[in-house]
Protein backbone atom coordinates (compact mmCIF):
# COMPACT_ATOMS: atom_id res chain seq x y z
CA UNK A 1 0.00 0.00 0.00
CA UNK A 2 1.46 3.31 -1.03
CA UNK A 3 -0.62 5.75 0.94
CA UNK A 4 -0.10 9.44 0.55
CA UNK A 5 -0.89 11.18 3.81
CA UNK A 6 -2.63 14.45 3.30
CA UNK A 7 -2.51 17.32 5.76
CA UNK A 8 -5.84 17.42 7.59
CA UNK A 9 -6.18 21.16 8.00
CA UNK A 10 -4.01 23.45 5.90
CA UNK A 11 -4.78 26.63 7.87
CA UNK A 12 -5.08 26.00 11.63
CA UNK A 13 -1.70 24.39 12.08
CA UNK A 14 0.12 27.26 10.38
CA UNK A 15 -1.74 29.88 12.41
CA UNK A 16 -1.05 28.03 15.68
CA UNK A 17 2.65 27.62 14.90
CA UNK A 18 3.04 31.27 13.91
CA UNK A 19 1.20 32.43 17.05
CA UNK A 20 3.41 30.29 19.25
CA UNK A 21 6.56 31.56 17.56
CA UNK A 22 5.40 35.16 17.93
CA UNK A 23 4.67 34.56 21.62
CA UNK A 24 8.22 33.36 22.16
CA UNK A 25 9.58 36.29 20.15
CA UNK A 26 7.82 38.79 22.39
CA UNK A 27 8.52 36.96 25.66
CA UNK A 28 11.80 35.15 25.13
CA UNK A 29 12.48 32.28 27.49
CA UNK A 30 16.25 31.88 27.38
CA UNK A 31 17.80 28.65 28.52
CA UNK A 32 21.32 29.38 27.35
CA UNK A 33 24.15 30.20 29.72
CA UNK A 34 25.82 33.42 28.57
CA UNK A 35 29.08 31.57 29.03
CA UNK A 36 32.08 33.86 29.28
CA UNK A 37 29.99 36.49 31.10
CA UNK A 38 28.35 33.96 33.43
CA UNK A 39 29.89 30.74 34.61
CA UNK A 40 28.41 27.88 36.58
CA UNK A 41 29.17 27.54 40.28
CA UNK A 42 30.72 24.10 40.29
CA UNK A 43 30.10 21.29 42.79
CA UNK A 44 32.88 20.79 45.41
CA UNK A 45 34.27 17.60 43.90
CA UNK A 46 34.38 18.90 40.34
CA UNK A 47 37.38 17.46 38.49
CA UNK A 48 39.37 20.17 36.76
CA UNK A 49 43.02 20.67 35.86
CA UNK A 50 45.42 19.56 38.56
CA UNK A 51 49.05 20.05 39.41
CA UNK A 52 51.50 18.25 41.69
CA UNK A 53 53.24 19.22 44.91
CA UNK A 54 56.93 18.81 44.15
CA UNK A 55 57.90 18.32 47.80
CA UNK A 56 55.22 15.77 48.67
CA UNK A 57 55.65 13.51 45.64
CA UNK A 58 57.78 10.43 46.26
CA UNK A 59 58.11 9.39 42.61
CA UNK A 60 56.43 5.99 43.07
CA UNK A 61 54.91 5.97 39.53
CA UNK A 62 51.54 4.66 40.74
CA UNK A 63 49.77 7.50 38.89
CA UNK A 64 51.56 6.57 35.66
CA UNK A 65 50.52 2.95 36.05
CA UNK A 66 46.86 3.69 36.82
CA UNK A 67 46.33 6.35 34.15
CA UNK A 68 43.79 4.90 31.63
CA UNK A 69 44.73 6.98 28.56
CA UNK A 70 48.45 6.89 29.48
CA UNK A 71 48.55 10.64 29.73
CA UNK A 72 51.02 10.72 32.62
CA UNK A 73 54.72 10.26 31.97
CA UNK A 74 57.40 10.18 34.67
CA UNK A 75 60.39 12.46 34.06
CA UNK A 76 63.76 11.88 35.75
CA UNK A 77 64.76 14.51 38.34
CA UNK A 78 67.62 15.09 40.75
CA UNK A 79 66.79 15.48 44.44
CA UNK A 80 67.89 18.93 45.56
CA UNK A 81 67.96 20.66 48.90
CA UNK A 82 64.80 20.96 51.02
CA UNK A 83 62.91 18.28 49.16
CA UNK A 84 62.81 20.25 45.88
CA UNK A 85 63.94 18.60 42.67
CA UNK A 86 66.19 19.86 39.93
CA UNK A 87 66.11 18.95 36.26
CA UNK A 88 68.18 15.94 35.30
CA UNK A 89 70.99 16.39 32.76
CA UNK A 90 69.83 16.37 29.16
CA UNK A 91 69.56 13.06 27.37
CA UNK A 92 68.95 11.11 30.59
CA UNK A 93 65.79 9.10 30.14
CA UNK A 94 65.75 6.80 33.14
CA UNK A 95 66.18 7.79 36.77
CA UNK A 96 69.16 5.62 37.67
CA UNK A 97 72.04 6.60 39.90
CA UNK A 98 72.57 8.63 43.07
CA UNK A 99 69.99 11.20 44.18
CA UNK A 100 67.70 10.38 41.26
CA UNK A 101 63.89 10.40 41.45
CA UNK A 102 60.87 10.73 39.15
CA UNK A 103 58.03 13.21 38.87
CA UNK A 104 54.73 12.98 36.88
CA UNK A 105 53.82 15.25 33.93
CA UNK A 106 50.36 15.20 32.39
CA UNK A 107 49.70 15.49 28.68
CA UNK A 108 46.44 17.51 28.64
CA UNK A 109 45.71 16.35 25.13
CA UNK A 110 45.29 12.82 26.42
CA UNK A 111 43.99 13.37 29.96
CA UNK A 112 40.35 12.40 30.51
CA UNK A 113 40.11 13.96 33.99
CA UNK A 114 39.13 10.67 35.64
CA UNK A 115 41.21 11.57 38.74
CA UNK A 116 42.41 7.97 39.20
CA UNK A 117 45.89 9.40 39.74
CA UNK A 118 44.62 11.76 42.44
CA UNK A 119 42.84 8.86 44.16
CA UNK A 120 45.70 6.40 43.90
CA UNK A 121 48.45 8.70 45.12
CA UNK A 122 49.74 7.31 48.48
CA UNK A 123 50.87 10.72 49.75
CA UNK A 124 48.09 12.91 48.23
CA UNK A 125 50.63 14.89 46.25
CA UNK A 126 48.25 16.08 43.50
CA UNK A 127 46.63 19.48 43.96
CA UNK A 128 43.20 19.45 42.28
CA UNK A 129 41.51 22.66 41.07
CA UNK A 130 38.12 23.41 39.53
CA UNK A 131 39.53 25.17 36.49
CA UNK A 132 38.18 23.29 33.47
CA UNK A 133 37.95 25.86 30.67
CA UNK A 134 41.50 26.42 29.52
CA UNK A 135 42.30 26.68 25.83
CA UNK A 136 45.62 25.87 24.21
CA UNK A 137 46.60 27.89 21.19
CA UNK A 138 49.60 25.88 20.07
CA UNK A 139 50.37 22.22 19.74
CA UNK A 140 53.04 21.91 22.45
CA UNK A 141 51.12 23.96 25.01
CA UNK A 142 49.07 20.99 26.17
CA UNK A 143 52.25 18.91 26.56
CA UNK A 144 53.93 20.97 29.30
CA UNK A 145 57.41 20.41 30.65
CA UNK A 146 57.65 19.57 34.35
CA UNK A 147 58.40 23.17 35.32
CA UNK A 148 55.41 24.42 33.36
CA UNK A 149 53.25 21.70 34.83
CA UNK A 150 54.07 22.77 38.39
CA UNK A 151 52.42 26.21 37.93
CA UNK A 152 48.82 26.10 39.19
CA UNK A 153 46.28 26.67 36.35
CA UNK A 154 44.66 30.10 36.25
CA UNK A 155 40.93 30.49 35.97
CA UNK A 156 40.28 32.32 32.66
CA UNK A 157 37.10 34.24 33.56
CA UNK A 158 37.59 35.44 37.12
CA UNK A 159 35.14 38.35 36.91
CA UNK A 160 32.31 36.28 35.48
CA UNK A 161 29.00 36.18 37.29
CA UNK A 162 28.55 32.87 39.11
CA UNK A 163 25.22 31.17 38.48
CA UNK A 164 23.58 27.90 39.39
CA UNK A 165 21.14 25.97 37.22
CA UNK A 166 17.54 25.84 38.26
CA UNK A 167 14.80 23.54 36.99
CA UNK A 168 11.31 24.95 36.77
CA UNK A 169 8.28 22.88 35.78
CA UNK A 170 6.75 25.71 33.77
CA UNK A 171 9.79 27.39 32.34
CA UNK A 172 12.23 24.50 31.95
CA UNK A 173 15.90 24.79 32.76
CA UNK A 174 17.23 28.21 33.61
CA UNK A 175 19.97 29.93 35.62
CA UNK A 176 19.89 32.11 38.71
CA UNK A 177 22.67 33.94 40.59
CA UNK A 178 24.61 31.72 42.91
CA UNK A 179 23.86 32.14 46.62
CA UNK B 1 32.41 70.49 -22.55
CA UNK B 2 29.91 73.02 -23.81
CA UNK B 3 28.48 70.66 -26.41
CA UNK B 4 27.16 68.34 -23.68
CA UNK B 5 23.88 69.73 -22.40
CA UNK B 6 23.92 70.34 -18.67
CA UNK B 7 20.62 68.53 -18.22
CA UNK B 8 22.29 65.35 -19.47
CA UNK B 9 24.98 65.62 -16.79
CA UNK B 10 22.37 66.19 -14.09
CA UNK B 11 20.44 63.24 -15.45
CA UNK B 12 23.51 60.98 -15.28
CA UNK B 13 24.39 62.13 -11.76
CA UNK B 14 20.83 61.47 -10.64
CA UNK B 15 20.97 57.98 -12.12
CA UNK B 16 24.25 57.31 -10.35
CA UNK B 17 22.78 58.48 -7.06
CA UNK B 18 19.81 56.19 -7.54
CA UNK B 19 22.04 53.24 -8.36
CA UNK B 20 24.66 53.73 -5.68
CA UNK B 21 22.89 55.29 -2.73
CA UNK B 22 19.14 54.96 -2.78
CA UNK B 23 17.61 52.42 -3.33
CA UNK B 24 20.77 50.97 -4.82
CA UNK B 25 23.88 49.22 -3.71
CA UNK B 26 24.56 50.91 -0.37
CA UNK B 27 21.00 50.30 0.80
CA UNK B 28 21.25 46.69 -0.36
CA UNK B 29 24.50 46.17 1.56
CA UNK B 30 23.13 47.71 4.76
CA UNK B 31 19.80 45.90 4.49
CA UNK B 32 21.41 42.53 3.77
CA UNK B 33 23.72 42.89 6.77
CA UNK B 34 20.86 43.97 9.01
CA UNK B 35 18.43 41.32 7.81
CA UNK B 36 20.91 38.46 8.23
CA UNK B 37 21.56 39.61 11.79
CA UNK B 38 17.83 40.00 12.41
CA UNK B 39 17.11 36.52 11.05
CA UNK B 40 19.66 34.91 13.35
CA UNK B 41 18.54 36.98 16.31
CA UNK B 42 14.83 36.23 15.84
CA UNK B 43 15.43 32.51 15.42
CA UNK B 44 17.64 32.54 18.53
CA UNK B 45 15.03 34.34 20.62
CA UNK B 46 12.28 31.91 19.67
CA UNK B 47 14.56 28.91 20.19
CA UNK B 48 15.68 30.05 23.69
CA UNK B 49 19.20 31.05 22.61
CA UNK B 50 21.18 34.29 22.45
CA UNK B 51 22.13 34.38 18.79
CA UNK B 52 25.06 36.51 17.59
CA UNK B 53 26.21 38.49 20.60
CA UNK B 54 29.92 38.76 21.26
CA UNK B 55 30.84 40.87 18.22
CA UNK B 56 29.70 44.29 19.46
CA UNK B 57 27.89 43.13 22.57
CA UNK B 58 26.40 46.52 23.43
CA UNK B 59 24.20 46.59 20.33
CA UNK B 60 23.27 42.93 20.50
CA UNK B 61 25.90 41.63 18.09
CA UNK B 62 24.64 43.68 15.15
CA UNK B 63 28.09 43.84 13.58
CA UNK B 64 28.35 40.04 13.35
CA UNK B 65 27.33 39.93 9.68
CA UNK B 66 29.85 42.66 8.87
CA UNK B 67 32.54 40.63 10.63
CA UNK B 68 31.49 37.58 8.60
CA UNK B 69 31.70 39.63 5.40
CA UNK B 70 35.24 40.73 6.30
CA UNK B 71 36.19 37.13 7.04
CA UNK B 72 34.86 35.97 3.68
CA UNK B 73 36.78 38.71 1.87
CA UNK B 74 40.14 37.57 3.25
CA UNK B 75 39.67 33.81 3.00
CA UNK B 76 41.51 31.66 0.50
CA UNK B 77 39.66 30.94 -2.71
CA UNK B 78 39.57 27.21 -3.33
CA UNK B 79 38.48 25.90 -6.73
CA UNK B 80 37.96 22.14 -6.97
CA UNK B 81 40.14 20.34 -9.50
CA UNK B 82 37.32 18.84 -11.54
CA UNK B 83 35.06 21.90 -11.42
CA UNK B 84 34.13 23.74 -14.59
CA UNK B 85 36.37 26.70 -13.77
CA UNK B 86 34.76 29.43 -15.85
CA UNK B 87 31.21 28.60 -14.80
CA UNK B 88 32.33 28.04 -11.22
CA UNK B 89 33.81 31.53 -11.02
CA UNK B 90 31.25 33.41 -13.10
CA UNK B 91 27.95 31.92 -11.94
CA UNK B 92 27.73 33.35 -8.40
CA UNK B 93 28.75 36.78 -9.63
CA UNK B 94 26.19 36.73 -12.43
CA UNK B 95 23.56 35.48 -9.99
CA UNK B 96 24.25 38.43 -7.72
CA UNK B 97 24.46 40.82 -10.66
CA UNK B 98 21.08 39.88 -12.13
CA UNK B 99 19.45 39.99 -8.71
CA UNK B 100 20.83 43.52 -8.31
CA UNK B 101 20.14 44.75 -11.86
CA UNK B 102 16.45 43.97 -11.39
CA UNK B 103 16.41 46.94 -9.03
CA UNK B 104 16.76 49.33 -11.98
CA UNK B 105 13.22 48.58 -13.02
CA UNK B 106 11.66 48.69 -9.56
CA UNK B 107 10.77 52.33 -8.95
CA UNK B 108 10.63 53.52 -5.37
CA UNK B 109 9.18 56.92 -6.11
CA UNK B 110 6.77 58.59 -8.54
CA UNK B 111 9.60 60.16 -10.57
CA UNK B 112 12.10 57.33 -10.32
CA UNK B 113 13.65 56.10 -13.52
CA UNK B 114 17.13 54.90 -14.25
CA UNK B 115 18.49 55.20 -17.84
CA UNK B 116 15.06 55.61 -19.41
CA UNK B 117 11.45 55.89 -18.25
CA UNK B 118 9.50 52.84 -19.24
CA UNK B 119 5.88 51.76 -19.24
CA UNK B 120 6.80 48.08 -18.91
CA UNK B 121 8.74 48.07 -15.63
CA UNK B 122 6.80 45.13 -14.16
CA UNK B 123 7.66 42.96 -17.13
CA UNK B 124 11.33 44.02 -17.19
CA UNK B 125 11.86 43.42 -13.48
CA UNK B 126 10.13 40.02 -13.59
CA UNK B 127 12.23 38.98 -16.57
CA UNK B 128 15.43 39.89 -14.74
CA UNK B 129 14.35 38.20 -11.51
CA UNK B 130 13.42 34.99 -13.30
CA UNK B 131 16.90 34.74 -14.86
CA UNK B 132 18.60 34.40 -11.45
CA UNK B 133 17.70 30.73 -10.66
CA UNK B 134 19.29 29.64 -13.97
CA UNK B 135 22.66 30.68 -12.55
CA UNK B 136 21.84 28.83 -9.34
CA UNK B 137 21.48 25.67 -11.42
CA UNK B 138 24.74 26.55 -13.23
CA UNK B 139 26.47 26.76 -9.85
CA UNK B 140 25.26 23.27 -8.98
CA UNK B 141 26.42 21.92 -12.32
CA UNK B 142 29.83 23.58 -12.28
CA UNK B 143 30.83 22.47 -8.77
CA UNK B 144 31.12 18.78 -9.69
CA UNK B 145 29.88 17.81 -6.26
CA UNK B 146 26.98 15.49 -5.60
CA UNK B 147 25.51 17.72 -2.91
CA UNK B 148 25.61 20.76 -5.16
CA UNK B 149 24.15 18.72 -8.00
CA UNK B 150 21.26 17.45 -5.90
CA UNK B 151 20.70 21.03 -4.71
CA UNK B 152 20.59 22.22 -8.32
CA UNK B 153 18.10 19.49 -9.27
CA UNK B 154 15.88 20.48 -6.35
CA UNK B 155 16.15 24.13 -7.37
CA UNK B 156 15.05 23.16 -10.89
CA UNK B 157 12.08 21.16 -9.63
CA UNK B 158 10.92 23.95 -7.36
CA UNK B 159 11.58 26.59 -10.00
CA UNK B 160 9.18 25.11 -12.51
CA UNK B 161 6.51 24.35 -9.92
CA UNK B 162 6.41 27.85 -8.42
CA UNK B 163 7.12 30.06 -11.44
CA UNK B 164 3.63 29.70 -12.92
CA UNK B 165 1.76 30.72 -9.72
CA UNK B 166 4.17 33.66 -9.31
CA UNK B 167 3.53 34.98 -12.80
CA UNK B 168 -0.21 34.39 -12.46
CA UNK B 169 -0.34 36.36 -9.22
CA UNK B 170 1.42 39.27 -10.88
CA UNK B 171 -0.83 38.94 -13.93
CA UNK B 172 -3.88 39.22 -11.70
CA UNK B 173 -2.54 42.51 -10.34
CA UNK B 174 -1.81 43.69 -13.88
CA UNK B 175 -5.43 42.93 -14.76
CA UNK B 176 -6.69 44.94 -11.78
CA UNK B 177 -4.48 47.97 -12.33
CA UNK B 178 -4.63 47.74 -16.15
CA UNK B 179 -0.98 48.70 -16.47
CA UNK B 180 2.49 47.21 -16.86
CA UNK B 181 4.07 50.00 -14.88
CA UNK B 182 4.71 50.06 -11.15
CA UNK B 183 4.27 53.81 -10.87
CA UNK B 184 0.80 53.88 -12.40
CA UNK B 185 -0.08 50.73 -10.40
CA UNK B 186 0.79 52.59 -7.21
CA UNK B 187 -1.09 55.68 -8.42
CA UNK B 188 -4.26 53.64 -8.96
CA UNK B 189 -3.84 52.16 -5.46
CA UNK B 190 -3.50 55.66 -4.03
CA UNK B 191 -6.74 56.62 -5.76
CA UNK B 192 -8.66 53.52 -4.67
CA UNK B 193 -7.52 50.74 -2.31
CA UNK B 194 -4.22 48.91 -1.70
CA UNK B 195 -3.75 45.73 -3.69
CA UNK B 196 -3.75 43.43 -0.70
CA UNK B 197 -7.42 44.33 -0.07
CA UNK B 198 -8.32 44.22 -3.76
CA UNK B 199 -6.87 40.76 -4.22
CA UNK B 200 -5.72 38.99 -1.04
CA UNK B 201 -5.33 35.67 -2.87
CA UNK B 202 -2.67 37.09 -5.16
CA UNK B 203 -0.88 38.57 -2.15
CA UNK B 204 -0.86 35.19 -0.42
CA UNK B 205 0.50 33.44 -3.52
CA UNK B 206 3.13 36.13 -3.92
CA UNK B 207 4.22 35.68 -0.30
CA UNK B 208 4.50 31.91 -0.69
CA UNK B 209 6.51 32.31 -3.90
CA UNK B 210 8.77 34.86 -2.21
CA UNK B 211 9.52 32.36 0.54
CA UNK B 212 10.18 29.64 -2.03
CA UNK B 213 12.37 31.63 -4.39
CA UNK B 214 14.56 33.09 -1.69
CA UNK B 215 14.87 29.78 0.16
CA UNK B 216 13.32 30.94 3.45
CA UNK B 217 12.34 28.31 5.85
CA UNK B 218 9.56 25.95 4.94
CA UNK B 219 11.15 25.82 1.48
CA UNK B 220 14.77 25.65 2.59
CA UNK B 221 15.08 22.61 0.36
CA UNK B 222 17.89 23.55 -1.99
CA UNK B 223 20.44 24.26 0.73
CA UNK B 224 19.03 21.87 3.37
CA UNK B 225 22.07 21.83 5.65
CA UNK B 226 21.15 18.64 7.47
CA UNK B 227 20.93 16.71 4.19
CA UNK B 228 23.07 18.49 1.61
CA UNK B 229 25.86 20.15 3.64
CA UNK B 230 25.15 23.52 2.04
CA UNK B 231 23.40 22.50 -1.16
CA UNK B 232 24.48 24.61 -4.11
CA UNK B 233 27.36 26.37 -2.38
CA UNK B 234 29.03 23.34 -0.80
CA UNK B 235 32.24 23.73 -2.80
CA UNK B 236 32.50 27.50 -2.53
CA UNK B 237 34.73 29.47 -0.25
CA UNK B 238 35.75 33.04 0.46
CA UNK B 239 33.96 35.91 -1.23
CA UNK B 240 32.25 33.61 -3.76
CA UNK B 241 30.53 31.92 -0.87
CA UNK B 242 29.64 35.27 0.67
CA UNK B 243 28.13 36.48 -2.61
CA UNK B 244 26.21 33.24 -3.00
CA UNK B 245 24.81 33.51 0.50
CA UNK B 246 23.90 37.18 0.04
CA UNK B 247 22.06 36.66 -3.26
CA UNK B 248 18.87 35.19 -1.71
CA UNK B 249 18.67 38.22 0.55
CA UNK B 250 19.02 40.59 -2.40
CA UNK B 251 16.27 38.64 -4.13
CA UNK B 252 14.24 38.91 -0.95
CA UNK B 253 14.74 42.68 -1.05
CA UNK B 254 13.62 42.85 -4.69
CA UNK B 255 10.58 40.71 -4.05
CA UNK B 256 9.67 42.70 -0.94
CA UNK B 257 9.93 45.95 -2.92
CA UNK B 258 7.67 44.48 -5.61
CA UNK B 259 5.28 43.24 -2.93
CA UNK B 260 5.07 46.62 -1.25
CA UNK B 261 4.57 48.34 -4.60
CA UNK B 262 1.89 45.99 -5.89
CA UNK B 263 0.06 45.11 -2.68
CA UNK B 264 0.90 47.56 0.09
CA UNK B 265 0.25 50.74 -1.84
CA UNK B 266 3.85 51.73 -2.51
CA UNK B 267 4.45 55.18 -0.98
CA UNK B 268 0.85 55.10 0.24
CA UNK B 269 0.58 57.66 3.07
CA UNK B 270 2.34 60.19 0.84
CA UNK B 271 0.68 61.49 -2.28
CA UNK B 272 3.28 63.47 -4.12
CA UNK B 273 2.91 65.54 -7.25
CA UNK B 274 6.01 67.70 -6.92
CA UNK B 275 9.16 66.98 -8.90
CA UNK B 276 11.78 67.49 -6.22
CA UNK B 277 14.80 65.38 -5.32
CA UNK B 278 13.75 65.16 -1.65
CA UNK B 279 9.98 64.87 -1.94
CA UNK B 280 10.04 63.14 -5.27
CA UNK B 281 12.58 60.43 -4.50
CA UNK B 282 13.87 60.27 -0.98
CA UNK B 283 10.71 60.32 1.12
CA UNK B 284 8.58 57.93 -0.98
CA UNK B 285 11.64 55.71 -1.41
CA UNK B 286 12.12 55.62 2.35
CA UNK B 287 8.48 54.64 2.86
CA UNK B 288 8.71 51.86 0.27
CA UNK B 289 12.00 50.55 1.69
CA UNK B 290 10.60 50.55 5.24
CA UNK B 291 7.55 48.61 4.05
CA UNK B 292 9.82 46.18 2.22
CA UNK B 293 11.95 45.80 5.35
CA UNK B 294 8.88 44.91 7.42
CA UNK B 295 7.89 42.29 4.83
CA UNK B 296 11.45 40.92 4.90
CA UNK B 297 11.41 40.77 8.70
CA UNK B 298 8.14 38.84 8.68
CA UNK B 299 9.53 36.37 6.15
CA UNK B 300 12.78 35.74 8.02
CA UNK B 301 10.73 35.20 11.19
CA UNK B 302 9.41 32.01 9.53
CA UNK B 303 12.82 30.38 10.02
CA UNK B 304 12.12 30.22 13.74
CA UNK B 305 8.76 28.50 13.32
CA UNK B 306 8.83 26.05 10.45
CA UNK B 307 10.56 22.76 9.81
CA UNK B 308 11.56 21.95 6.24
CA UNK B 309 9.21 20.51 3.63
CA UNK B 310 10.30 17.46 1.73
CA UNK B 311 10.90 18.07 -1.98
CA UNK B 312 7.83 16.05 -3.03
CA UNK B 313 5.61 17.88 -0.52
CA UNK B 314 6.79 21.25 -1.77
CA UNK B 315 6.37 20.33 -5.44
CA UNK B 316 2.93 18.85 -4.77
CA UNK B 317 1.69 21.89 -2.91
CA UNK B 318 3.13 24.06 -5.68
CA UNK B 319 1.16 22.30 -8.36
CA UNK B 320 -2.00 21.94 -6.24
CA UNK B 321 -2.80 24.57 -3.60
CA UNK B 322 -0.64 27.40 -4.84
CA UNK B 323 -1.50 26.98 -8.53
CA UNK B 324 -5.20 26.73 -7.62
CA UNK B 325 -4.96 29.86 -5.49
CA UNK B 326 -3.21 31.78 -8.26
CA UNK B 327 -5.84 30.77 -10.84
CA UNK B 328 -8.55 31.83 -8.37
CA UNK B 329 -6.77 35.15 -7.91
CA UNK B 330 -6.81 35.77 -11.67
CA UNK B 331 -10.53 34.95 -11.74
CA UNK B 332 -11.10 37.28 -8.77
CA UNK B 333 -9.31 40.08 -10.60
CA UNK B 334 -11.36 39.56 -13.76
CA UNK B 335 -14.58 39.57 -11.73
CA UNK B 336 -13.56 42.75 -9.91
CA UNK B 337 -12.64 44.53 -13.10
CA UNK B 338 -15.93 43.50 -14.74
CA UNK B 339 -18.28 44.35 -11.87
CA UNK B 340 -16.68 46.76 -9.43
CA UNK B 341 -15.32 49.35 -11.78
Amino acid sequence: MNEVRKPRDPVTGHVKALAKGFKYLVEPNRMTLDYPAETMKLPPNYRGFFTVDDKKCIGCSMCEMVCPPEAITMVPRIIGEGGKTLPAPEGEKEAKGPKRTKRPVVNWGKCIFCYFCVDVCPVDAFIPTQVHDLAFEKDNEYRPSYEEYLKPPEEPYKNAKKVVSKADLKRGVGYEPAP
Amino acid sequence: MSFIPISLIIWLIEDLLYLIIFPGLVTILVLVIVIIWLERKIAAKVQMRFGPLWVSKKIGGALQSLADLLRYSFQEVIIPEKADRLAFILAPGLMFAFATIALIFIPVGPYYSVLFPSYYTILFSLALIIITPIFAITVGWASDNKFSFIGALREGFLLISYEVPFLLSVVSMIIIFRTYDYISAVQSQLNFLPGIILNPLAALVMLIVMIRTTGRFPFDITEADSELVLGLFTEYSALFFGVGMATPYVELYNFSLIFSLLFLGGWWPLNINVMNPVYGLFLPGLVVVIKAFIVMAILVFLRAVYPRYRLDQAVRSGWSYVLLLSILSVILSVVEVMFLR
